[in-house]
C-alpha cells in the first residue's frame, strides 16, 4: 500500500494524521488507507479515539497536522467544499440521532429534497423503497418515538443511504440497542456491506466483523496499534494490548 | 368600606374602561409582534460566533435586564424628542415595550434553541445541510415547540407592564382607572374593576398557554 505520493490514494487516506484535545494527543500519528470498496472495522477500549477518527472522516471534528484526504479532496483545503463532500458521506451515530419531529419517511427524505434538491414525489418513493429495505415498510409514518432503538437505528441507516452516498460511517451503531435488537441492525449493515459500500464500521461486533470486514485495526491511546484481516486479528492477535482487550470482550 | 363601593359610578365608566381594556389589547399585541421580532434578530445575533454581532447584542440584553421598565420608558419618551424625534406617546409606548420584552424573548428563544441536543446538529451537519437548512428545518422547529410556553408567559407580564404607558398618558386600562380615581376620588372602584379586566386577560393568555401545551403535546411525538 503507498503510503507517499499521490499515485494511488485509498476513498479516505489518513497520512500521519495528528489531532488534540487540549493537551490531550487523541490521534497519534494515524496513518489508514481505505479503498474503494472495502469494510475496515475499528475497535479498541473505550477512549481509544475511534470516534475521534471516523468523525474527522466527514469534518465534525477538525485535525491539527497529517493530510486526511477523503474521495480524492484534502480535507481543510480552501478548495474542498465540505457541505458538498458530507452529502457523499453517510454519518450513523450510536444515539440515531433521528429527526423527532419528522416521521420514519420524513427523515429519509429530508436531506435528499433539500440537499440533494431531488423531486419531493422521487425523493419519497426511494425512501420509501429504502425504509422497506431496511423492514420497515410498515413503519413509513411513524414518528422515532414510536419506533424501538432497533427500528430507529435501521431509519438512521435508510436515511443515509437515501442520499447515496459513496461513503457509509458508523459509530458504534448498536452499543445503545437491547441484546435482542442487535442483529436486525446487524444484517442491514451486511447488507450495505455486500452491496459495495466503502465503510468505517467502529464495532466490537466480531461476527460482522469476520463476515464482511476486510481489515480490522485496533486502536488504543489514540494510536493504531495493529491493523489485519478478522481472521488474524480475532484469532492471533499480536501485541499484549490487543490480547488483553479481546479477552474482556470475549467474556461478554 | 363596601357600602360605600359605588357599582354605579363602575358602571358608568364601564364605556371608559372597555376602550381601556380594547387598547391595552391591541398595544399589548402590537408590542408583542414587536418583542418577536426585536427578540429574534438579538438572538440570531448573540448566536454568532464572531464578537461583532454577539458583544452589542448582549450587552443591550444586560442593559435591559438590569434597568427598570420605567426608567427605559422616560428615557424613550424624553429622549426621542431631544434626538429629534417626536413621536405619539402611544407609539413611544409600543417601542418601549417592544424592546424591552423583546431581550427577554431573545433569551427564551436562545434556551430554545441551545435545548435542543448536540447529536440533532451533528446529524443534520453530516447530511450536507448548510447553516441554514439546519436552523430551518431541524432546530427551530424542535425549538418552537419548546419555546411557546415561555413565550406566553413572557406574554403575560407584557399586558401587565403595559400599564406603566398609563404614566405617559396612554389611554389604555390602567389610565381608565386612573381616571376614576382622580374625577371621582373612587381609587377603590377605579383600581379594583381594572385589576378585574386584567385577571380576566390573564386567564384568557393562560388558557392559550394550556391549549397550545396539550397540542404541542400531541402533535408530533418527542423522545
Ligand atoms: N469534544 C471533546 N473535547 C475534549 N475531549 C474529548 C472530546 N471528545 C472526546 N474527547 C476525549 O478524547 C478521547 C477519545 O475519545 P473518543 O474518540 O470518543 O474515544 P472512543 O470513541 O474510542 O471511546 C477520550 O479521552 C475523550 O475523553
Ligand atoms: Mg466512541
Amino acid at each position: 500500500m503507498t503510503k507517499t505520493g499521490l499515485a494511488k490514494t485509498g476513498m479516505i487516506d489518513f497520512r500521519g494524521v495528528n489531532k488534540w484535545f487540549g493537551t490531550l494527543n487523541v490521534l497519534k500519528d494515524i496513518t489508514l488507507s481505505v479503498e474503494p470498496r472495502e469494510v475496515v472495522v475499528v475497535c479498541g477500549p473505550s477512549g481509544s479515539g475511534k470516534s475521534t477518527l471516523i468523525r474527522c472522516v466527514n469534518g465534525l471534528e477538525a485535525i491539527k497536522d497529517g493530510d486526511l484526504v477523503v474521495d480524492g479532496q484534502r480535507l481543510g483545503d480552501p478548495a474542498t467544499n465540505m457541505t458538498q463532500l458530507r452529502t457523499e458521506i453517510g454519518f450513523v451515530f450510536q444515539s440515531f440521532n433521528l429527526y423527532p419531529h419528522k416521521t420514519a419517511l420524513e427523515n429519509v427524505t429530508l436531506a435528499p429534497i433539500h440537499v440533494r434538491k431531488i423531486p419531493r414525489a422521487e425523493a419519497e418513493k426511494a425512501g420509501r423503497e429504502l425504509l422497506a429495505k431496511v423492514g420497515l415498510a410498515d413503519k413509513v409514518n411513524a414518528y422515532p418515538a414510536q419506533l424501538s432503538g432497533g427500528q430507529q437505528q435501521r431509519v438512521a441507516i435508510a436515511r443515509c443511504l437515501g442520499m447515496r452516498p459513496k461513503i457509509m460511517l458508523f459509530d458504534e451503531p448498536t452499543s445503545a440497542l437491547d441484546p435482542e435488537m442487535i442483529s436486525e441492525v446487524l444484517d442491514v449493515m451486511v447488507a450495505v456491506a455486500e452491496e459495495g459500500m466503502t465503510m468505517m464500521v467502529v464495532t466490537h461486533e466480531m461476527g460482522f466483523a469476520r463476515k464482511v470486514a476486510q481489515r480490522v485495526v485496533f486502536m488504543d491511546a489514540g494510536a493504531i496499534v495493529e491493523s489485519g484481516t478478522p481472521e488474524e486479528f480475532f484469532s492471533h492477535p499480536k501485541t499484549d494490548r490487543s490480547r488483553a482487550f479481546l479477552s474482556k470482550i470475549l467474556r461478554h | 368600606m363596601l357600602e360605600n363601593f359605588s357599582f354605579r359610578t363602575i358602571v358608568e365608566y364601564l364605556p371608559l374602561f372597555g376602550q381601556g381594556l380594547i387598547t391595552t389589547v391591541w398595544l399589548s399585541a402590537l408590542s408583542f409582534v414587536g418583542a418577536l421580532i426585536v427578540g429574534i434578530v438579538l438572538c440570531a445575533m448573540n448566536l454568532q460566533r464572531g464578537w461583532l454581532f454577539r458583544v452589542p447584542a448582549k450587552a443591550y440584553i444586560d442593559a435591559v435586564r438590569a434597568t427598570p421598565l420605567l426608567a427605559q420608558l422616560y428615557f424613550l419618551y424624553f429622549g426621542l424628542p431631544r434626538l429629534g424625534f417626536v413621536l405619539p406617546e402611544l407609539v413611544v409606548g409600543i417601542l418601549a415595550l417592544s424592546l424591552n420584552s423583546g431581550a427577554y424573548i431573545a433569551e427564551i428563544i436562545r434556551a430554545g434553541i441551545l435545548s435542543i441536543p448536540r447529536g440533532q446538529v451533528e446529524a443534520s451537519v453530516a447530511s450536507g445541510m448548510t447553516y441554514v437548512q439546519r436552523m430551518r428545518l431541524v432546530v427551530l422547529p424542535q425549538a418552537f415547540k419548546v419555546t411557546i410556553p415561555p413565550l406566553l408567559g413572557q406574554g403575560i407580564v407584557l399586558v401587565k407592564d403595559s400599564a406603566l404607558l398609563s404614566l405617559i398618558s396612554v389611554s389604555e386600562l390602567t389610565r381608565a382607572g386612573q381616571l376614576l380615581a382622580s374625577d371621582r376620588f373612587m381609587p377603590a372602584e377605579g383600581f379594583l374593576t381594572i385589576a378585574a379586566f386584567y385577571l380576566l386577560l390573564y386567564y384568557g393568555l393562560k388558557g392559550l398557554a394550556g391549549v397550545s401545551s396539550r397540542w404541542l403535546g400531541t402533535a408530533g411525538a418527542r423522545t
